[in-house]
């Protein structure tokens, strides 16, 4: 015999657990709040922190939206979606118009954020200084102090090795001016969606056990220096095959056989609504 | 009791981190408060605040005459198994409107604020207030507002002075928690900066 799950997966202590740290996060933006992880039914490190923070905030009427790297159908997503809507029953959707919880790996949607709508990022690695140190008691003593030379460093030495920052991913921003933080591994493209965002964003580290978050309209900013500005990925001169898109994160693609490369929209979900639009057009412009 | 602990408090908490992140913001619980047949202590909106958040891992303290601070604390304690602790260790303090002066003024003193590596080791205020309302009385600023947001929370002019001289170390200090009679909730965490515009 099924037994039927408890809403939402976790009990009420859980939640209540989870809702306090997030509280304290949006009290303290940028600042890593530790809470007691629980166990999940996906391995940690894969999105069981942003799986939390989305089941301690849903409720029956949430309409919910997960994307892994852009994507609305790559496996982590769908799994995370399936999971929340088995314990929870709330509707599914890939628009990300029509979702109010927007649970997110490695990208923030290429559509503006509304003030209705929670952004949750999933992060692997939420200490932007542990490159630097490994001891989690001494970067909480920089962080307690102000002291981000370390981090500072890390991007010096990236621009002594290659001539330019060379971060890939999860470029660290400074937040309302005080903390620094890793904005979850999203390209550089993303990091400008959440300075003065208009969504409240939420990240969970589950793995490593700590709740951070952005309110809405605060100044974040990209580490950088006076003589090496930040800089976002460049697509100049490219644009996606399938919508034409220009101006949007796009992946690079290499056919195997011919070696020729092509682009398209990261963001799965806004290239479709794209092509839709295209398609549209057409068929009103063909009517006569 | 009607209410729902599983979803309505998911709405209740919903509305507060709603207002938490967007300080000044009024957000309506008529919804949840209805359902409480119940004669409190306290307000409705106030009670599933305190509802919402508390449980047996954190303790709380209660300011408030002495007869209803003793029927407030064993409605709490019963309905959440939370404890109660002295005003320099409860994680949160409850507060009623005709709060003694003097206890307030000890709770400013002493209550947690956190320190520098656990910022987040700090009190969370859960206010009964007077008709919370956008019109001018303080003006708002700081994360979470776009701009400048006015509120009016009937508080008196010298607690929001004593509130500021708390959070003037940031990234120390009390987040605020008010909820009114009529069902509505804001909040103030310590990153707002408020600015007593009222004319005394």
């Amino acid at each position: 015999m099924m037994t039927k799950p408890h809403f939402a997966f976790f009990d009420e202590g859980s939640k209540k657990e989870i809702r306090r740290t997030a509280l304290k996060a949006v009290a303290i933006p940028g600042y890593q709040v530790p809470f007691a992880s629980r166990e999940m039914p996906i391995a940690r490190g894969w999105g069981t922190g942003g799986l939390q923070l989305t089941l301690s905030l849903i409720g029956r009427s949430d309409v919910l939206k997960v994307i892994d790297q852009g994507a609305d159908e790559s496996v982590n997503a769908v799994s995370i979606k399936k999971l929340v809507q088995h314990t929870t029953g709330v509707s599914i959707t890939e628009d990300t118009a029509a979702a109010n919880i927007i649970q997110s790996r490695h990208r923030i949607p290429e559509k503006e954020l509304r003030e209705d709508q929670i952004l949750i990022l999933q992060v692997p690695n939420p200490e932007p200084l542990r490159k630097v140190e490994a001891r989690e008691y001494l970067t909480k003593r920089m962080h307690a102090e102000d002291d981000y030379s370390g981090a500072w460093l890390l991007l010096f030495e990236q621009i002594m090795k290659y001539g330019r920052m060379s971060t890939g991913a999860e470029h660290p921003v400074y937040v309302n001016g005080r903390y620094v933080m890793t904005p979850s591994p999203i390209p550089r493209f993303d990091n400008p969606k959440m300075h003065q965002s208009k969504a409240l964003i939420l990240l969970g580290a589950g793995r490593e056990k700590k709740i951070f978050a952005v309110p809405p309209y605060t100044d974040v900013k990209s580490m950088a220096f006076d003589d090496y500005p930040f800089a976002v990925e460049s697509f100049e001169g490219k644009s996606c095959k399938l919508c034409g898109s220009t101006d949007v994160f796009l992946d690079e693609i290499i056919d195997p056989d011919t070696g020729e490369r092509s682009y398209q929209c990261n963001d799965t979900s806004f290239c479709i609504e794209q092509l839709n639009k295209k398609e549209k057009e057409e068929v009103e412009n063909s009517y006569v | 009791m009607m209410i729902d602990q599983i979803h309505d408090l998911q709405q209740v908490y919903r509305n507060i981190l709603h207002s938490m992140s967007r300080p000044g913001n009024i957000s309506k619980l008529n919804s949840i408060t209805k359902k409480l047949k119940e004669e409190f202590p306290c307000n409705h909106a106030f009670f599933l605040s305190a509802l919402t958040f508390l449980d047996a891992e954190v303790t709380f303290h209660v300011i408030a005459n002495e007869v209803k601070k003793e029927r407030l604390t064993e409605i709490i304690s019963s309905y959440t198994m939370s404890k109660t602790d002295t005003v320099d260790q409860a994680d949160f303090i409850l507060m009623l409107q005709d709060a003694p002066e003097y206890q307030i003024e000890q709770a400013f003193i002493e209550c947690k604020v956190g320190n520098l590596r656990d910022p987040q080791l700090s009190a969370t205020w859960i206010l009964e207030s007077d008709l919370l309302s956008n019109s001018a009385g303080l003006s708002l600023s700081g994360p979470g507002i776009n701009g400048v947001q006015q509120l009016q929370t009937g508080l008196s002019p010298s607690f929001w002075q004593k509130r500021n001289e708390k959070v003037k170390e940031y990234p120390l200090g009390i987040d605020v928690i008010l909820a009114d009679f009529s069902s509505q909730v804001a909040c103030i965490p310590r990153t707002t900066s408020v600015m007593i515009t009222e004319v005394v």
